[in-house]
């Protein structure tokens, strides 16, 4: 039994360190952190697999040197045995077991997908980003080649909005409606931003017209291409984009921004 | 919202939390491995003085030689307490090292700079992890403090503290008992982080962020809920300057300041980490002493000095 466990343990490491690989050759890592610390799971990935087969390797050789009763060999195991202490005598028990196989399992069975309109509803979608500290990197980018978050930062830092009118956008995103667009040719295009890991994302969106609104999917990915307009929303004033394309398309590689 | 879409999201929350948290606990879990081989308790008795005001104080500055985050400080600090370090000053190096060390000074400085909240954070969570450590000073039995299971780690199983003495081992064997410790430890220690990173995601998945908003501006709510927030986050010490920085804008200075000082000692993750280790009676002052300096620290700055 506690063979059966050890086995078990090894390999819970190895295949741990190969849903890890899977993840970082996939790209599908980007779906749960920031670009900025893909080295981190790198090192995880290598540490997993190290681990694992580490652990394999051992055991192998002590059913070779059981198989055969080498003496020498046992000689040369004990001394080792008793500088390794209990090492090789235990196994984690069946509790450890099935709680460490969780991250696995969630991982194979349930389908990989990044953070979309359903995960809304509980961080928010907000109009507003903080920029604190990096007040001045939207002014970098042209109007042309701001994304949702850029937009989101500038209407943020800006005192009046009358200066968005008229200023193009080409933004990706996906397509997000709730009560508040009901009957209106609106929607919001939005995105994620995360700063380390899918635990802190916040939700960015930018106010979309157009007249098919009510014909998107919730959570599809649109590119859209317009103007902007300054309309009182919730008697606020708002910039809205006025929509003069707006296409499907496919996921991007990096589902969320990193501000 | 269907079934399906809720436990997709919730699977995403809890994948990510896990992948980005498992690399420091796995970092923690080798570097443990690499005391176990290479310092021995001789090195420990040399480093800590005996004065224990002093040993606090050496206590408080251990993460710049050990630089781990919060998941990786409860296996380090397990080890160290099986090479003899006090129980008082292995208490200030579990609060103190989250913050206390290289990576997370350079994280905050990137998200924050030079000025109130670097040099708020560090001061509270100093002011915090000494103070405690030296409360746990009137502790003399290390058994009413750790676990009987941790205990038998390091007492070879009697109920008295028996250091069991150690060799420094040879560059290879060494490396090679690192390794096979740290696969062990993590079943050890990753047990809690799961159970932890799942409670995290469930509350992120279920509870709407949008409430606590309303709350950003008053002096005591907000300090109130940032706390909250880093507990139920459960945030990596080493990032978490960066979603603070998302909050700077809204919130008050005090809550922030809550936010980065409690959060890296508490939270969801590391109270279920700290159940493994040390006794009930222990890990509720280990969540309850941190949370009330820390709350007041927020809330006393909030309303007396204006930033």
């Amino acid at each position: 039994m506690v063979r059966t466990r050890q086995w078990l343990q090894a390999s819970l490491l190895l295949f741990t360190g190969l849903y890890f690989l899977d993840n970082m050759l996939s790209g599908r890592i980007y779906f749960y952190i920031n670009e900025r610390f893909g080295w981190l799971s790198w090192m995880s990935t290598i540490l997993f697999l190290t681990l694992g087969i580490f652990r394999i390797t051992d055991l192998l050789k002590t059913r070779v040197e059981h198989s055969h009763e080498a003496h020498e060999h046992d000689i040369h195991e004990h001394t080792e045995h008793a500088h390794a202490g209990h090492t090789h005598a235990s196994a984690p028990s069946w509790l450890k077991l099935g709680i460490v196989s969780i991250p696995l399992l969630m991982g194979l069975i349930i389908p990989s997908k990044p953070l979309g309109a359903a995960a809304v509803k509980t961080s928010g979608l907000s109009t507003q980003f903080s920029s604190q500290g990096q007040q001045t990197s939207q002014f970098n980018v042209s109007p042309a080649d701001r994304n949702v978050l850029d937009w989101v930062r500038a209407f943020n830092s800006s005192s009046g909005m009358n200066e968005f009118t008229g200023q193009p956008a080409d933004l990706i995103g996906f397509v997000y409606r709730d009560i508040r667009f009901d009957g209106k040719p609106q929607f919001m295009i939005a995105r994620f931003a995360i700063s380390c890991c899918v635990a802190d994302a916040s939700a960015l969106g930018v106010i979309v017209q157009t007249a098919d609104a009510a014909k998107l999917t919730q959570d599809s990915w649109v590119h859209v291409k317009g103007k902007f307009v300054v309309q009182s929303v919730d008697q606020h004033d708002t910039p809205v984009l006025i929509a003069e394309s707006v296409e499907q398309t496919t996921q991007p590689t990096h589902p969320y921004l990193y501000p | 919202m269907d079934i399906f879409t809720l436990i997709t999201t919730f699977s995403t929350r809890f994948l990510g939390i896990f992948i980005e948290a498992v690399s420091f606990l796995l970092l923690g879990t080798l570097i443990s491995g690499l005391i176990e081989a290479f310092v021995t308790n001789d090195d420990i008795v040399k480093l800590i003085p005996r004065n224990p005001i002093a040993a606090t104080l050496v206590g408080s500055m251990l993460g710049f030689l050990f630089p781990v985050c919060e998941c990786g400080v409860v296996p380090v600090t397990r080890r160290l307490y099986q090479k003899g370090l006090p129980v008082s000053v292995g208490i200030t190096f579990l609060l103190a090292a989250p913050v206390m060390n290289p990576i997370v000074l350079a994280s905050t400085y990137a998200a924050f700079g030079f000025g109130p909240i670097l040099v708020g954070r560090y001061v509270i969570s100093w002011v915090m992890a000494v103070s405690i450590g030296l409360l746990f000073n009137f502790q003399h039995q290390p058994q009413r403090v750790i676990r009987p299971e941790a205990m038998a780690l390091i007492g070879g199983g009697s109920s008295e503290a028996i250091v069991i003495p150690s060799q420094r081992m040879t560059l290879l064997p060494g490396l090679k008992k690192a390794i096979t410790l740290a696969g062990e430890e993590f079943f050890e220690m990753g047990r809690f982080l799961i159970v932890g990173s799942l409670l995290a995601a469930l509350m992120q998945t279920l509870i709407p962020q949008e409430a606590l908003r309303a709350l950003a501006n008053n002096p005591v709510n907000s300090v109130l809920v940032m706390a909250g927030l880093a507990f139920v986050l459960s945030l990596c010490s080493t990032v978490d300057a960066f979603l603070a920085l998302s909050f700077a804008r809204t919130f008050t200075t005090g809550s922030i300041l809550t936010f980065l000082t409690f959060g890296p000692m508490v939270d969801i993750k590391t109270t279920s980490m700290y159940m493994g280790m040390f006794r009930r009676r222990t890990v509720f002052y280990l969540v309850v002493l941190p949370f009330l300096i820390s709350v007041l620290a927020g809330i006393w700055l909030n309303l007396n000095v204006k930033f």
